[in-house]
């Protein structure tokens, strides 16, 4: 698999984690820890610390809560999930009737997947289209050619993939997405504080992506206003520990916005704007 | 043994990592996970009230940091 497949793998092992939980677990993933393999325990060893493991079991149910917020809000039945990963929102959640889920990633990684949840026996509750693409090209067509209706409102939910692009590339996505949205078409996706990537006491783990290339490059500590200038308007920004995001299980302070120099993460919703 | 303002950092130090009862003054607290980057923040808000200085977010170095001693050294020296 490629190198970012490493990402999906010990996202998975996070989530098997949570999912292993003696009580109180934020969601229920009983695919992950098979999805989570070969390395995905290892390297979430290696990256271990720094509220990663809370992070990612709050980042996970937020896109849950979310996703069934907006299609319970609106009459939205497409959905894509862009650089999917180990996600297995198909097979946990509950999706009304009609939806249609799209997940972009990889060809070898999609293969690897559905191989792989073949083998558990996993079966999908809501219609399941993969895309094979690669992100880094013009990948709208082969999600139109999928079947995805550029007419038609969209929830994309964009997981863990904003901080991987460069500032450059993190424009042209929310724009590509935009391009592709018709009116009331929402985003969920989260992203990092510029400190975070800045912070001496996050260099270690910083390099250690680096070193198994998958760099870190792209933060905000403006996302409203990053997504503003790229067509999309925030209607929820939250960070880890506040209500509605893992609220009682973030082990620091959430800190005033006000505050310079703190480590954030971000948990987005939005709506597209007009050209 | 008077207590003196550093041990509030080791108070604060020990309060968020209740399974420890101590905590040794030339113990790194990055590599031990003692402090990491989230808590960072904390952690340079109770050195600011502790030894009543302010802390520049953007010329932090990190081996001022690394130990108890050293974040004696670097902000509690002139005490």
């Amino acid at each position: 698999m490629e190198a970012v497949s490493y990402t999906a793998q010990w996202t998975a092992a996070a989530r098997a984690v949570e999912t292993e939980r003696e009580s109180g677990a934020l969601f229920e993933d009983p695919f992950a820890r098979a999805l989570a393999a070969p390395r995905g325990f290892e390297l979430l060893e290696e990256y271990g610390g720094g509220g990663l493991l809370p992070f990612i079991a709050i980042r996970t149910r937020f896109y849950d809560d979310a996703a069934r917020a907006v299609l319970a809000e609106t009459g939205i039945r497409q959905v894509v999930s862009v650089a999917t990963g180990m996600d297995t929102r198909a097979f946990r959640l509950d999706w009304p009737e009609g939806t249609v889920l799209y997940e972009v990633d990889h060809g070898g990684l999609i293969q690897e997947k559905r191989a792989r949840l073949a083998r558990l026996g996993a079966s999908a509750r809501a219609e399941r289209r993969e895309v094979s693409a690669d992100l880094a090209t013009d990948w709208l067509p082969a999600l139109a050619h999928a079947g995805h209706d550029p007419n038609l409102p969209t929830l994309w939910l964009a997981e863990g993939l904003f901080f991987f692009l460069t500032e450059e590339q993190a424009g042209g996505l929310l724009n590509t997405l935009a391009a592709a949205s018709a009116p009331g078409s929402r985003l969920v996706t989260d992203m990092v504080s510029r400190q975070l990537l800045r912070s001496p006491f996050n260099q270690s783990f910083l390099a250690a992506l680096k070193k198994d290339g998958t760099p870190w490059r792209f933060g905000t500590d403006e996302p409203e206003e990053f997504l503003a200038a790229n067509r999309w308007k925030t209607y929820e920004v939250r960070e880890p520990g506040e209500p509605g995001a893992g609220e009682g299980r973030w082990p620091y302070e959430v800190q005033p916005r006000a505050r310079r120099g703190v480590s954030r993460s971000w948990l987005i919703g939005a709506e597209v704007t007009g050209a | 043994m008077i207590s003196t303002r550093i041990d509030e950092v080791r108070a604060w130090i020990l309060s968020r990592h209740p399974e420890r009862e101590s905590v040794a003054s030339d113990e790194n607290l990055i590599e031990s996970r003692l402090v990491d980057s989230l808590s960072f923040v904390e952690l340079v808000y109770t050195i600011e009230a502790a030894a009543d200085v302010e802390i520049d977010f953007d010329a932090i170095d990190i081996q001022d940091f690394q130990t108890i001693s050293a974040i004696e050294k670097a902000f509690f020296a002139r005490a």
